[in-house]
């Protein structure tokens, strides 16, 4: 049997990446509060992320998670707390560093984030423009290299309006993997996707772990996927504004008793839960039948 | 009597307050915006950054040749008014042949310069205010950001450039289309030859007004495109936002002209021109 093909190896001098310091962890987030001006999203995270790790960040709607990523990439700046990328303090680092930092993340965002003015090899090629020396010749054949393993090659010169929206989440995570990226942000990946298309998506996610040896930070409400691909995670509470759970998914939904994780672990609604404890009550003070 | 209360926590000077905070927020915003132009081009040119040139030229298209028939109708229309209604009355006084040079001036020093800024800021203004909205609504200028790509050199320059180069060829091309309003009305209705009319626009027009009406136009453009990008760029991430984006950059854009028309006329006054 043959071996899997790998991506092509970006050269370094081209490709630099963040400057690694000694035994960094390459994602460490220390103590982050997110806010919206006065309106407080979330505080007290705190996690890391090492090579080769696929890590859920789960909530409720409206718990943060998709602003989390968003502070993870450098779009928004923390309340408090730091984000390091192999050590390396993005908001305290000076414009060629944060350069740096930045060719050591792809990021497929919710709704694919494809540039409607360009066609699909355009959008795969442009991170290759902007982070890498490499002549417009090799930028193409790498792309189309990408776009072969999201099984897009014949859609290269198509517009991102003329694909289906699985197939624009593909070619958002082509663009997102081109450069081999250590780092891979995933926002809702699964999104709008029917069961077989998220299942494809899954192992895409897990071929891309396998053959770049990227790690991949993913926000996710599916179920089936998070229990699927995700080694390790958070959950974030829109109530508390905290983290209420650590762990893997199948962790969490072993062992953790918070009403909340539970309930969404569990694939329950809270309106469930809250059913089911009134229901509970009534019985208790009810009089019994006959 | 009721008495206005300023300092309650919830009355008109609380309100007052948050507007005054709102006010200097935005035009702090639009300060930045206006910086960071100038600062984008140069950290571009010095750092050798890609330039979206394809795009410019995309743009420069749009906003030039794509836009022909609508300044061509709208100055036609504005030179033919002007002759008319200066006919009506310079006739009144034997004084016809004038409408040559009431048209020629009023059209190259001010009416094809505004005409065609308005209308490019009702045409081009609003189509870049919601192409850039409809970007940030779909997380696309997210996710030239996160390549560390500068979205005002990116997306702002090419437009700004475009619409500053393409608006003084269309305004000469409106000066063309105003004189020739009013040719067709001066030769239909007030009898006057072709021959003499344009004879008299010769004399009538000095270079000068041609140079300040081009010079004008170069702000105009730079104007128009400054103001629909940034609300483009500060739009609300959904389709109202959009919605809204357009909006603003055509009335803002449209003031903006006239306001920008109004200190030129008082420059051009105290120059002599």
């Amino acid at each position: 049997m043959n071996a899997p093909p790998t991506l092509l190896k970006l050269p370094n001098q081209v490709l630099p990446g963040p400057t690694p310091q000694d035994g960094a962890p390459l994602l460490d987030i220390r103590d982050l509060e997110m806010r919206f001006g006065d309106r407080l999203i979330q505080q007290n995270i705190t996690f890391s992320i090492e090579a080769r790790t696929i890590f859920a960040i789960m909530g409720t709607s409206g718990s943060g998670k998709s602003t989390l990523l968003k502070h993870i990439v450098g779009l928004l700046a923390p309340a408090a707390g730091k984000v390091l990328h192999h050590g390396q303090d993005y908001w305290a680092a000076d414009a060629a560093q944060r350069k740096a930092v930045r060719t050591g993340f792809g990021m497929l965002f919710q709704s694919a984030a494809l540039w409607s003015s360009m066609t699909v090899l355009d959008n795969v090629c442009f991170p290759l423009q902007q982070l890498t020396g490499l002549d417009r010749t090799e930028r193409e054949a790498r792309a189309r290299e990408v776009l072969g393993w999201v099984e897009l090659s014949d859609f290269a010169a198509f517009y991102p309006s003329d694909l289906s929206g699985g197939m624009r989440k593909r070619a958002g995570l082509a663009r997102a993997i081109v450069a081999s990226p250590p780092l891979l942000l995933l926002d809702e990946p699964s999104a709008g996707l029917d069961p077989i298309g998220s299942r494809r998506l899954d192992e895409l996610v897990l071929d891309i772990r396998e053959r770049t040896g990227a790690a991949v930070v993913f926000v996710s409400h599916e179920l089936p996927s998070l229990l699927a691909i995700a080694d390790d995670g958070i959950f974030l509470d829109a109530d508390s504004k905290r983290p209420i759970g650590h762990g893997s998914p199948r962790q969490l939904l072993a062992h953790e008793s918070h009403p909340t994780v539970h309930a969404f672990m569990r694939r329950e609604t809270v309106v469930d839960t809250v059913r089911a404890t009134h229901a509970t009550r009534a019985g208790a003070v009810a009089p019994s039948a006959g | 009597m009721a008495t206005l209360d300023l300092a309650g926590p919830e009355g008109p000077g609380t309100r007052l307050f948050a507007l005054i905070r709102l006010g200097a927020v935005r035009s702090g915003r639009a300060l930045a915006f206006l910086g960071q132009l100038p600062l984008s081009a140069v950290v571009l040119v010095r750092a050798q950054a890609p330039f979206p040139v394809r795009d410019m030229l995309r743009i420069a298209v749009q906003c030039s040749a794509h836009a022909l028939p609508i300044v061509l109708i709208v100055n036609l229309l504005v030179g033919a008014i002007l002759a008319f209604v200066g006919a009506v009355q310079l006739v009144k006084f034997g004084a016809g042949i004038y409408v040559a040079d009431l048209v020629g001036i009023a059209v190259t020093r001010e009416m094809a310069a505004v005409m065609t800024a308005i209308v490019m800021a009702g045409r081009t203004g609003a189509a870049f205010a919601a192409e850039l909205a409809t970007m940030q609504a779909n997380e696309e200028i997210d996710a030239l950001e996160v390549l560390g790509v500068d979205t005002v050199a990116y997306l702002v320059l090419p437009r700004v450039i475009a619409l500053t180069l393409m608006l003084p060829l269309l305004y000469f091309y409106g000066c063309a289309a105003g004189l020739l309003g009013g040719l067709l009305v001066a030769s239909g209705m007030m009898d006057l030859s072709p021959a003499a009319y344009i004879a008299r626009t010769g004399v009538a027009l000095d270079l000068a007004y041609f140079a300040l009406g081009a010079s004008k136009s170069l702000f105009l453009g730079g104007l128009v495109a400054m103001t629909a990008c940034y609300c483009g760029l500060h739009a609300a991430r959904n389709a109202t936002g959009v919605g809204q984006a357009a909006t603003s950059a055509v009335v803002s854009g449209i003031v903006g002209v006239i306001a920008l028309d109004a200190v030129f006329a008082v420059c051009a006054n105290a120059l002599h021109i």
